[in-house]
Protein backbone atom coordinates (compact mmCIF):
# COMPACT_ATOMS: atom_id res chain seq x y z
CA UNK A 1 0.00 0.00 0.00
CA UNK A 2 1.30 3.43 -0.99
CA UNK A 3 1.76 5.99 1.74
CA UNK A 4 -2.17 7.56 2.43
CA UNK A 5 0.17 10.56 3.46
CA UNK A 6 -1.13 12.58 0.39
CA UNK A 7 -4.74 12.69 1.33
CA UNK A 8 -4.43 15.90 3.37
CA UNK A 9 -3.86 17.67 0.35
CA UNK A 10 -5.98 19.78 -1.92
CA UNK A 11 -6.00 17.25 -4.54
CA UNK A 12 -6.72 14.80 -1.50
CA UNK A 13 -9.09 16.77 0.06
CA UNK A 14 -11.07 17.62 -3.12
CA UNK A 15 -11.47 13.99 -4.26
CA UNK A 16 -12.51 13.15 -0.34
CA UNK A 17 -14.99 15.60 -0.49
CA UNK A 18 -16.50 14.57 -3.81
CA UNK A 19 -16.53 10.93 -2.75
CA UNK A 20 -18.44 12.18 0.63
CA UNK A 21 -20.88 14.27 -1.81
CA UNK A 22 -21.64 10.98 -3.35
CA UNK A 23 -22.56 9.09 -0.60
CA UNK A 24 -24.38 10.74 0.58
CA UNK A 25 -26.69 10.63 -2.40
CA UNK A 26 -26.05 6.98 -1.97
CA UNK A 27 -24.63 6.71 -5.50
CA UNK A 28 -21.67 5.18 -4.49
CA UNK A 29 -20.81 3.05 -1.10
CA UNK A 30 -18.22 3.47 1.57
CA UNK A 31 -15.90 0.93 0.69
CA UNK A 32 -16.21 1.91 -3.22
CA UNK A 33 -15.15 5.21 -2.19
CA UNK A 34 -12.46 3.83 0.32
CA UNK A 35 -10.80 2.00 -3.10
CA UNK A 36 -11.12 4.76 -4.81
CA UNK A 37 -8.53 6.62 -2.28
CA UNK A 38 -6.57 3.75 -2.38
CA UNK A 39 -6.27 4.14 -5.78
CA UNK A 40 -5.29 7.73 -5.09
CA UNK A 41 -2.86 7.16 -3.44
CA UNK A 42 -1.04 4.61 -5.69
CA UNK A 43 -2.03 7.27 -8.44
CA UNK A 44 0.11 10.46 -6.59
CA UNK A 45 3.20 8.73 -5.02
CA UNK A 46 3.81 7.30 -8.47
CA UNK A 47 3.02 10.67 -10.10
CA UNK A 48 5.11 13.11 -7.92
CA UNK A 49 7.96 10.37 -7.86
CA UNK A 50 7.56 9.78 -11.63
CA UNK A 51 6.48 13.62 -12.88
CA UNK A 52 8.15 15.95 -10.64
CA UNK A 53 11.73 17.06 -11.05
CA UNK A 54 12.60 20.18 -9.09
CA UNK A 55 14.00 21.47 -6.09
CA UNK A 56 12.91 23.36 -3.04
CA UNK A 57 15.47 24.80 -0.47
CA UNK A 58 13.82 26.32 2.41
CA UNK A 59 15.20 28.06 5.41
CA UNK A 60 13.26 28.96 8.74
CA UNK A 61 13.41 28.44 12.81
CA UNK A 62 12.25 24.89 13.94
CA UNK A 63 9.69 25.33 16.61
CA UNK A 64 8.72 21.48 17.40
CA UNK A 65 9.77 18.75 16.50
CA UNK A 66 8.38 15.15 16.96
CA UNK A 67 9.68 11.81 15.57
CA UNK A 68 6.38 8.73 15.99
CA UNK A 69 5.73 6.00 14.07
CA UNK A 70 8.99 6.68 11.62
CA UNK A 71 6.66 9.80 10.97
CA UNK A 72 8.77 13.20 11.49
CA UNK A 73 6.51 16.25 12.11
CA UNK A 74 8.44 19.85 12.08
CA UNK A 75 6.97 23.21 12.82
CA UNK A 76 9.05 25.87 11.15
CA UNK A 77 8.17 29.61 12.16
CA UNK A 78 9.26 32.34 9.47
CA UNK A 79 10.27 30.02 6.80
CA UNK A 80 11.34 30.82 3.34
CA UNK A 81 10.93 28.19 0.71
CA UNK A 82 12.94 29.20 -2.53
CA UNK A 83 12.71 27.76 -5.45
CA UNK A 84 14.67 29.11 -9.00
CA UNK A 85 12.57 31.06 -9.88
CA UNK A 86 10.42 32.45 -6.87
CA UNK A 87 10.22 32.83 -3.11
CA UNK A 88 7.50 32.04 -0.52
CA UNK A 89 7.74 33.10 2.58
CA UNK A 90 5.29 32.11 5.55
CA UNK A 91 5.29 32.79 9.15
CA UNK A 92 4.25 29.43 10.21
CA UNK A 93 4.49 26.07 8.08
CA UNK A 94 3.94 22.25 9.19
CA UNK A 95 5.70 19.80 7.88
CA UNK A 96 4.67 16.02 8.20
CA UNK A 97 7.30 13.40 6.70
CA UNK A 98 7.07 9.55 5.94
CA UNK A 99 10.01 8.04 5.60
CA UNK A 100 10.89 7.98 2.16
CA UNK A 101 14.00 5.74 2.16
CA UNK A 102 12.11 2.20 1.69
CA UNK A 103 8.90 3.49 -0.07
CA UNK A 104 8.86 0.00 -0.97
CA UNK A 105 8.65 -0.87 2.36
CA UNK A 106 5.20 0.66 3.02
CA UNK A 107 3.28 -0.72 -0.13
CA UNK B 1 -5.65 33.11 -27.51
CA UNK B 2 -2.96 30.91 -29.98
CA UNK B 3 1.06 30.95 -29.20
CA UNK B 4 2.89 29.53 -31.85
CA UNK B 5 5.70 27.14 -30.55
CA UNK B 6 9.08 28.40 -31.71
CA UNK B 7 11.46 26.53 -32.66
CA UNK B 8 14.24 28.08 -30.53
CA UNK B 9 13.73 28.09 -26.37
CA UNK B 10 14.45 31.80 -26.57
CA UNK B 11 11.54 32.79 -28.78
CA UNK B 12 8.62 31.34 -27.08
CA UNK B 13 9.50 32.77 -24.06
CA UNK B 14 9.74 36.32 -25.01
CA UNK B 15 6.58 35.80 -26.92
CA UNK B 16 4.77 34.18 -24.37
CA UNK B 17 6.30 36.81 -21.31
CA UNK B 18 5.18 39.61 -23.75
CA UNK B 19 1.97 37.89 -24.12
CA UNK B 20 1.70 37.86 -20.44
CA UNK B 21 1.50 41.45 -20.13
CA UNK B 22 -0.78 42.56 -23.09
CA UNK B 23 -2.90 39.55 -22.27
CA UNK B 24 -6.07 41.37 -20.60
CA UNK B 25 -7.24 37.80 -19.02
CA UNK B 26 -4.71 38.71 -16.34
CA UNK B 27 -2.06 36.60 -15.10
CA UNK B 28 -3.96 33.63 -14.22
CA UNK B 29 -5.04 32.91 -18.19
CA UNK B 30 -1.23 33.87 -19.19
CA UNK B 31 -0.09 31.34 -16.76
CA UNK B 32 -2.14 28.98 -17.86
CA UNK B 33 -1.03 29.29 -21.35
CA UNK B 34 2.12 29.54 -21.20
CA UNK B 35 1.98 26.17 -18.54
CA UNK B 36 0.07 24.64 -22.02
CA UNK B 37 2.81 25.68 -24.73
CA UNK B 38 5.65 26.00 -22.88
CA UNK B 39 6.30 23.31 -21.27
CA UNK B 40 9.47 22.42 -23.15
CA UNK B 41 11.02 24.84 -21.27
CA UNK B 42 13.42 23.71 -18.77
CA UNK B 43 13.19 26.37 -16.27
CA UNK B 44 9.59 26.41 -16.04
CA UNK B 45 8.42 26.87 -12.50
CA UNK B 46 6.54 24.31 -10.87
CA UNK B 47 3.46 26.24 -10.59
CA UNK B 48 2.92 26.30 -14.13
CA UNK B 49 3.18 22.36 -13.98
CA UNK B 50 1.15 21.53 -11.81
CA UNK B 51 -2.45 22.33 -13.41
CA UNK B 52 -1.31 19.28 -15.92
CA UNK B 53 0.11 17.38 -12.87
CA UNK B 54 -3.11 17.39 -11.27
CA UNK B 55 -4.64 16.72 -14.43
CA UNK B 56 -3.17 13.14 -15.24
CA UNK B 57 -3.29 12.76 -11.53
CA UNK B 58 -7.31 12.60 -12.05
CA UNK B 59 -7.26 11.08 -15.66
CA UNK B 60 -5.31 8.08 -14.03
CA UNK B 61 -7.43 7.79 -10.67
CA UNK B 62 -10.81 8.14 -12.79
CA UNK B 63 -9.23 5.47 -15.50
CA UNK B 64 -8.25 3.20 -12.86
CA UNK B 65 -11.34 3.35 -10.64
CA UNK B 66 -13.80 2.62 -13.62
CA UNK B 67 -12.99 -0.86 -13.43
CA UNK B 68 -14.08 -0.55 -9.82
CA UNK B 69 -17.43 1.51 -10.40
CA UNK B 70 -18.03 -1.09 -12.79
CA UNK B 71 -17.52 -4.07 -10.86
CA UNK B 72 -19.70 -3.00 -7.98
CA UNK B 73 -22.13 -1.86 -10.63
CA UNK B 74 -22.00 1.59 -10.51
CA UNK B 75 -23.35 3.44 -13.33
CA UNK B 76 -20.69 5.37 -15.47
CA UNK B 77 -22.71 8.84 -14.64
CA UNK B 78 -21.79 8.62 -11.71
CA UNK B 79 -17.73 8.58 -12.26
CA UNK B 80 -18.58 11.53 -14.34
CA UNK B 81 -19.93 13.02 -11.41
CA UNK B 82 -16.72 11.94 -9.45
CA UNK B 83 -14.57 13.84 -11.79
CA UNK B 84 -16.54 16.83 -12.68
CA UNK B 85 -17.01 17.87 -8.88
CA UNK B 86 -13.07 16.66 -8.04
CA UNK B 87 -12.20 19.35 -11.15
CA UNK B 88 -14.60 22.23 -9.60
CA UNK B 89 -13.26 21.55 -6.24
CA UNK B 90 -9.85 22.35 -6.95
CA UNK B 91 -10.96 25.30 -8.87
CA UNK B 92 -12.68 26.51 -6.42
CA UNK B 93 -9.92 26.49 -3.74
CA UNK B 94 -7.87 28.47 -6.06
CA UNK B 95 -5.08 26.41 -4.71
CA UNK B 96 -4.05 25.46 -8.38
CA UNK B 97 -3.55 27.82 -11.40
CA UNK B 98 -6.55 26.37 -12.82
CA UNK B 99 -7.23 23.75 -15.30
CA UNK B 100 -9.03 25.28 -18.10
CA UNK B 101 -8.18 28.58 -19.30
CA UNK B 102 -10.55 30.56 -20.94
CA UNK B 103 -13.17 28.52 -18.78
CA UNK B 104 -11.89 29.61 -15.21
CA UNK B 105 -11.61 33.27 -16.67
CA UNK B 106 -15.17 32.52 -17.52
CA UNK B 107 -16.35 31.02 -14.65
CA UNK B 108 -14.72 33.38 -12.24
CA UNK B 109 -16.40 36.60 -14.21
CA UNK B 110 -19.52 34.82 -14.44
CA UNK B 111 -19.65 34.68 -10.89
CA UNK B 112 -18.89 38.12 -10.24
CA UNK B 113 -21.27 39.35 -12.70
CA UNK B 114 -24.22 37.12 -11.29
CA UNK B 115 -23.40 38.88 -7.68
CA UNK B 116 -23.58 41.89 -9.40
CA UNK B 117 -26.86 41.54 -11.66
CA UNK B 118 -28.91 40.15 -8.62
CA UNK B 119 -28.56 43.85 -6.84
CA UNK B 120 -29.21 45.51 -9.92
CA UNK B 121 -31.94 43.34 -10.71
CA UNK B 122 -33.73 43.96 -7.63
CA UNK B 123 -33.53 47.57 -7.96
CA UNK B 124 -34.64 47.29 -11.83
CA UNK B 125 -37.07 44.69 -11.17
CA UNK B 126 -39.27 47.05 -8.48
CA UNK B 127 -40.04 49.69 -11.19
CA UNK B 128 -41.66 47.24 -13.08
CA UNK B 129 -44.96 47.72 -12.21
CA UNK B 130 -45.83 45.78 -15.24
CA UNK B 131 -44.07 42.65 -15.25
CA UNK B 132 -46.91 40.04 -14.57
CA UNK B 133 -44.85 36.73 -16.15
CA UNK B 134 -41.89 38.44 -17.62
CA UNK B 135 -40.02 38.45 -14.66
CA UNK B 136 -38.76 35.04 -15.82
CA UNK B 137 -37.26 36.68 -18.67
CA UNK B 138 -35.44 39.05 -16.78
CA UNK B 139 -32.37 35.49 -16.46
CA UNK B 140 -30.14 36.10 -18.39
CA UNK B 141 -26.69 33.53 -18.65
CA UNK B 142 -23.84 36.28 -18.63
CA UNK B 143 -22.24 35.56 -21.67
CA UNK B 144 -19.25 36.31 -23.69
CA UNK B 145 -17.91 38.76 -20.98
CA UNK B 146 -14.57 39.86 -20.84
CA UNK B 147 -12.41 39.04 -17.92
CA UNK B 148 -11.30 41.91 -16.76
CA UNK B 149 -13.94 44.11 -17.18
CA UNK B 150 -18.02 43.16 -16.56
CA UNK B 151 -20.30 45.62 -18.96
CA UNK B 152 -23.14 46.43 -17.22
CA UNK B 153 -26.03 47.09 -19.82
CA UNK B 154 -28.70 50.43 -18.75
CA UNK B 155 -32.17 49.59 -20.57
CA UNK B 156 -33.61 52.56 -21.50
CA UNK B 157 -36.59 53.09 -18.78
CA UNK B 158 -39.64 53.71 -22.14
CA UNK B 159 -37.80 50.78 -24.06
CA UNK B 160 -38.27 48.39 -21.09
CA UNK B 161 -41.52 49.48 -20.09
CA UNK B 162 -42.64 48.70 -23.59
CA UNK B 163 -40.77 45.85 -23.78
CA UNK B 164 -42.00 44.26 -20.74
CA UNK B 165 -45.73 45.25 -21.99
CA UNK B 166 -45.08 43.68 -25.34
CA UNK B 167 -43.51 40.21 -23.83
CA UNK B 168 -40.13 40.99 -25.37
CA UNK B 169 -37.34 39.13 -24.77
CA UNK B 170 -35.35 38.86 -21.44
CA UNK B 171 -32.64 41.45 -22.85
CA UNK B 172 -35.31 43.96 -22.85
CA UNK B 173 -36.81 43.61 -19.40
CA UNK B 174 -33.36 43.10 -17.27
CA UNK B 175 -30.67 44.73 -17.45
CA UNK B 176 -28.35 41.67 -18.59
CA UNK B 177 -24.58 41.25 -17.88
CA UNK B 178 -23.28 40.06 -21.10
CA UNK B 179 -24.27 41.92 -24.51
CA UNK B 180 -27.41 39.39 -25.45
CA UNK B 181 -27.27 37.99 -29.41
CA UNK B 182 -26.86 40.56 -31.73
CA UNK B 183 -26.73 43.58 -29.98
CA UNK B 184 -23.58 45.62 -31.05
CA UNK B 185 -21.12 48.22 -29.81
CA UNK B 186 -22.56 51.09 -30.34
CA UNK B 187 -20.68 54.07 -29.35
CA UNK B 188 -18.26 54.44 -26.79
CA UNK B 189 -18.67 57.57 -24.38
CA UNK B 190 -16.48 58.66 -21.60
CA UNK B 191 -17.81 60.63 -19.16
CA UNK B 192 -15.83 63.09 -17.17
CA UNK B 193 -15.08 60.46 -14.75
CA UNK B 194 -13.37 58.62 -16.66
CA UNK B 195 -16.01 55.79 -16.92
CA UNK B 196 -16.15 54.62 -20.32
CA UNK B 197 -19.78 53.79 -21.52
CA UNK B 198 -20.87 51.62 -24.29
CA UNK B 199 -23.90 52.44 -25.84
CA UNK B 200 -25.14 49.47 -27.74
CA UNK B 201 -28.03 49.15 -29.60
CA UNK B 202 -30.06 45.91 -29.39
CA UNK B 203 -32.15 44.49 -31.96
CA UNK B 204 -34.77 45.53 -30.93
CA UNK B 205 -34.51 49.27 -31.11
CA UNK B 206 -33.47 49.65 -27.82
CA UNK B 207 -29.87 51.37 -26.61
CA UNK B 208 -28.14 50.03 -23.75
CA UNK B 209 -25.25 51.92 -21.96
CA UNK B 210 -22.94 49.51 -21.12
CA UNK B 211 -20.23 50.00 -18.44
CA UNK B 212 -17.34 48.79 -17.00
CA UNK B 213 -18.27 47.68 -13.57
CA UNK B 214 -17.38 50.54 -11.19
CA UNK B 215 -17.79 51.56 -7.99
CA UNK B 216 -20.00 54.39 -8.22
CA UNK B 217 -20.91 57.26 -5.74
CA UNK B 218 -24.40 57.51 -6.11
CA UNK B 219 -24.93 59.42 -3.11
CA UNK B 220 -22.48 62.10 -4.25
CA UNK B 221 -24.84 62.53 -7.29
CA UNK B 222 -27.95 63.82 -5.96
CA UNK B 223 -29.64 66.43 -8.37
CA UNK B 224 -31.28 69.85 -7.04
CA UNK B 225 -34.41 67.98 -8.83
CA UNK B 226 -34.83 65.38 -6.37
CA UNK B 227 -37.07 63.39 -8.24
CA UNK B 228 -34.54 62.19 -10.73
CA UNK B 229 -31.81 61.21 -8.40
CA UNK B 230 -33.39 58.77 -6.47
CA UNK B 231 -35.03 57.14 -9.25
CA UNK B 232 -31.52 57.06 -11.21
CA UNK B 233 -29.76 55.81 -8.54
CA UNK B 234 -32.54 52.95 -7.99
CA UNK B 235 -33.27 51.94 -11.27
CA UNK B 236 -30.76 51.98 -14.01
CA UNK B 237 -33.29 51.02 -16.47
CA UNK B 238 -36.98 50.12 -16.39
CA UNK B 239 -37.17 54.18 -15.05
CA UNK B 240 -40.70 54.04 -14.51
CA UNK B 241 -40.65 57.01 -12.25
CA UNK B 242 -41.25 59.20 -14.94
CA UNK B 243 -37.61 60.29 -15.70
CA UNK B 244 -37.95 61.75 -18.71
CA UNK B 245 -34.70 63.42 -19.10
CA UNK B 246 -33.23 60.12 -17.47
CA UNK B 247 -34.24 57.55 -20.78
CA UNK B 248 -33.26 61.03 -22.74
CA UNK B 249 -29.76 60.58 -21.55
CA UNK B 250 -30.00 56.68 -22.23
CA UNK B 251 -31.40 56.41 -25.35
CA UNK B 252 -29.17 58.62 -27.32
CA UNK B 253 -25.63 58.47 -26.77
CA UNK B 254 -25.04 62.33 -27.41
CA UNK B 255 -27.42 63.34 -25.36
CA UNK B 256 -25.49 61.33 -22.15
CA UNK B 257 -22.50 62.92 -22.76
CA UNK B 258 -24.16 66.68 -23.22
CA UNK B 259 -26.59 65.75 -20.42
CA UNK B 260 -29.88 67.54 -20.95
CA UNK B 261 -29.53 70.74 -18.93
CA UNK B 262 -26.94 71.30 -15.82
CA UNK B 263 -27.41 67.45 -15.04
CA UNK B 264 -24.19 66.59 -17.61
CA UNK B 265 -21.99 64.64 -16.23
CA UNK B 266 -24.30 63.46 -12.95
CA UNK B 267 -26.63 61.95 -15.41
CA UNK B 268 -23.84 59.89 -17.02
CA UNK B 269 -22.53 59.14 -13.85
CA UNK B 270 -25.97 58.11 -12.56
CA UNK B 271 -26.65 56.31 -15.17
CA UNK B 272 -23.58 54.86 -14.85
CA UNK B 273 -23.94 54.03 -11.31
CA UNK B 274 -27.36 52.56 -12.16
CA UNK B 275 -25.68 50.66 -14.99
CA UNK B 276 -24.21 48.70 -12.50
CA UNK B 277 -27.48 47.88 -10.33
CA UNK B 278 -29.31 46.64 -12.62
CA UNK B 279 -26.63 44.73 -14.37
CA UNK B 280 -26.15 43.12 -11.07
CA UNK B 281 -29.73 42.15 -10.63
CA UNK B 282 -29.87 40.95 -14.53
CA UNK B 283 -29.13 37.75 -13.91
CA UNK B 284 -31.50 37.40 -10.17
CA UNK B 285 -34.68 34.87 -10.45
CA UNK B 286 -37.64 35.75 -10.75
CA UNK B 287 -38.18 35.76 -7.18
CA UNK B 288 -35.80 38.69 -6.95
CA UNK B 289 -37.34 40.38 -9.92
CA UNK B 290 -41.00 40.50 -8.08
CA UNK B 291 -39.19 41.31 -4.90
CA UNK B 292 -37.45 44.04 -6.92
CA UNK B 293 -40.60 44.84 -8.28
CA UNK B 294 -42.61 45.87 -4.64
CA UNK B 295 -39.34 47.84 -3.63
CA UNK B 296 -38.96 49.68 -6.96
CA UNK B 297 -42.69 50.54 -6.00
CA UNK B 298 -41.52 51.64 -2.73
CA UNK B 299 -38.87 53.57 -3.34
CA UNK B 300 -41.04 55.59 -6.69
CA UNK B 301 -43.44 56.51 -3.46
CA UNK B 302 -40.31 58.36 -1.67
CA UNK B 303 -38.53 59.75 -5.30
CA UNK B 304 -41.02 62.57 -4.90
CA UNK B 305 -39.46 62.86 -1.68
CA UNK B 306 -36.05 63.11 -3.15
CA UNK B 307 -34.55 60.35 -1.29
CA UNK B 308 -30.93 59.58 -0.67
CA UNK B 309 -29.16 57.94 -2.73
CA UNK B 310 -27.86 55.59 0.78
CA UNK B 311 -31.47 54.36 1.16
CA UNK B 312 -31.43 52.52 -1.91
CA UNK B 313 -29.19 49.54 -1.34
CA UNK B 314 -31.11 48.76 2.04
CA UNK B 315 -34.43 49.85 0.48
CA UNK B 316 -34.75 46.77 -2.11
CA UNK B 317 -33.30 44.31 0.01
CA UNK B 318 -35.47 44.68 3.61
CA UNK B 319 -38.71 44.65 2.40
CA UNK B 320 -37.27 41.45 0.12
CA UNK B 321 -36.05 39.06 2.59
CA UNK B 322 -38.82 37.12 4.06
CA UNK B 323 -38.02 36.78 7.72
CA UNK B 324 -38.99 33.96 9.44
CA UNK B 325 -37.92 34.49 12.89
CA UNK B 326 -37.41 37.60 15.41
CA UNK B 327 -40.89 39.01 15.22
CA UNK B 328 -42.01 36.25 12.91
CA UNK B 329 -41.38 33.47 14.51
CA UNK B 330 -43.84 31.12 15.16
CA UNK B 331 -42.21 27.75 15.96
CA UNK B 332 -41.56 28.93 19.31
CA UNK B 333 -45.04 29.52 20.01
CA UNK B 334 -45.91 25.93 18.76
CA UNK B 335 -44.34 24.41 20.56
CA UNK B 336 -45.05 26.57 23.64
CA UNK B 337 -48.41 25.54 22.91
CA UNK B 338 -47.95 22.00 22.66
CA UNK B 339 -46.11 21.84 25.77
CA UNK B 340 -47.84 21.60 29.42
CA UNK B 341 -48.15 24.67 31.28
CA UNK B 342 -45.50 24.51 33.86
CA UNK B 343 -43.41 23.64 31.23
CA UNK B 344 -44.15 26.55 29.85
CA UNK B 345 -43.71 28.86 33.00
CA UNK B 346 -40.26 27.53 33.70
CA UNK B 347 -39.35 27.62 29.73
CA UNK B 348 -40.63 30.92 29.62
CA UNK B 349 -38.22 31.30 33.38
CA UNK B 350 -35.12 30.27 32.04
CA UNK B 351 -35.63 31.71 29.15
CA UNK B 352 -35.87 35.14 31.04
CA UNK B 353 -32.93 34.44 33.08
CA UNK B 354 -31.03 33.25 30.20
CA UNK B 355 -31.74 36.60 28.43
CA UNK B 356 -30.44 38.09 31.73
CA UNK B 357 -27.47 36.60 32.09
CA UNK B 358 -26.49 36.51 28.43
CA UNK B 359 -27.16 40.51 28.62
CA UNK B 360 -25.19 40.85 31.70
CA UNK B 361 -22.42 38.42 30.51
CA UNK B 362 -21.71 39.73 26.98
CA UNK B 363 -20.34 42.73 27.91
CA UNK B 364 -18.04 40.73 30.56
CA UNK B 365 -16.73 37.93 28.48
CA UNK B 366 -16.46 39.99 25.00
CA UNK B 367 -12.99 40.67 25.74
CA UNK B 368 -12.36 37.03 26.38
CA UNK B 369 -11.60 35.32 23.07
CA UNK B 370 -8.47 35.56 21.74
CA UNK B 371 -7.91 35.65 17.94
CA UNK B 372 -4.01 34.37 18.31
CA UNK B 373 -4.30 32.44 15.21
CA UNK B 374 -6.16 34.73 13.14
CA UNK B 375 -3.08 36.81 13.17
CA UNK B 376 -0.67 34.20 12.54
CA UNK B 377 -2.32 32.75 9.68
CA UNK B 378 -3.01 34.74 5.97
CA UNK B 379 -5.52 32.73 3.98
CA UNK B 380 -6.84 30.85 6.80
CA UNK B 381 -5.05 28.21 5.47
CA UNK B 382 -2.25 26.27 7.82
CA UNK B 383 0.73 26.23 5.62
CA UNK B 384 1.22 22.28 5.25
CA UNK B 385 3.60 20.24 3.78
CA UNK B 386 3.37 16.68 2.73
CA UNK B 387 6.18 14.98 2.06
CA UNK B 388 9.16 11.81 2.42
CA UNK B 389 12.65 12.28 4.13
CA UNK B 390 15.19 11.03 2.97
CA UNK B 391 17.54 12.22 5.95
CA UNK B 392 16.70 14.18 8.59
CA UNK B 393 20.22 15.67 10.75
CA UNK B 394 20.69 17.54 13.53
CA UNK B 395 23.62 18.49 15.41
CA UNK B 396 23.37 20.43 18.53
CA UNK B 397 20.26 22.81 17.69
CA UNK B 398 20.69 23.10 14.00
CA UNK B 399 18.87 20.93 11.64
CA UNK B 400 18.77 19.84 8.26
CA UNK B 401 16.21 18.42 6.30
CA UNK B 402 16.79 16.63 3.14
CA UNK B 403 12.87 15.34 1.71
CA UNK B 404 11.39 14.41 -1.41
CA UNK B 405 8.10 14.15 -3.03
CA UNK B 406 6.03 16.49 -1.69
CA UNK B 407 3.06 19.10 -1.64
CA UNK B 408 3.19 21.95 0.06
CA UNK B 409 0.21 24.11 0.52
CA UNK B 410 1.37 28.03 0.91
CA UNK B 411 -0.38 31.02 1.79
CA UNK B 412 -3.36 29.50 -0.17
CA UNK B 413 -1.57 28.03 -2.96
CA UNK B 414 -0.46 24.62 -3.74
CA UNK B 415 3.13 23.80 -5.12
CA UNK B 416 5.09 20.46 -5.43
CA UNK B 417 8.89 19.40 -5.44
CA UNK B 418 10.59 16.30 -5.74
CA UNK B 419 13.77 17.25 -3.16
CA UNK B 420 13.57 19.82 -0.83
CA UNK B 421 16.77 20.31 1.45
CA UNK B 422 16.13 22.73 4.54
CA UNK B 423 17.85 24.19 7.44
CA UNK B 424 16.55 25.43 10.87
CA UNK B 425 17.74 26.20 13.85
CA UNK B 426 15.35 25.24 17.08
Amino acid sequence: MAYQLYRNTTLGNSLQESLDELIQTQQITPQLALQVLLQFDKAINTALANRVRNRVNFRGSLNTYRFCDNVWTFVLNDVEFREVTDLVKVDKVKIVACDGKNSNAAE
Amino acid sequence: MLICQGETESTPTWFVRHVMFSCCYGSCAALLLTDVFLLHISETPYVYVKPKLYKSVIEDVINEVRELFLDEGVDEQVLLELKTLWENKLLQSKAVEGFHTEEQALQAAQQQVQHQVQQVQQVQQVHHVTQPAQTQQVILPPQQQQAPQQQVIVQDSKMLQHMSATGMSAAATAATLALPTGVTPYQQLITSQGQILQVVRAPNGAQYIIQPQQQILLQQQMQPGGVQAPVIQQVLTPLQGGLPQQTGVIIQPQQIVLASGNKGNTQVMQAAALAQQPIQAATAQAQQVQQVQQVQQAQQAQQAQGTAAPQVPPQPQAPMILQADGTGDTSSEDDEDEEEYDEDEEEEKDKDGGEDGQVEEEPLNSGDDVSDEEDQELFDTENVVVCQYDKIHRSKNKWKFHLKDGIMNLNGRDYVFSKAIGDAEW
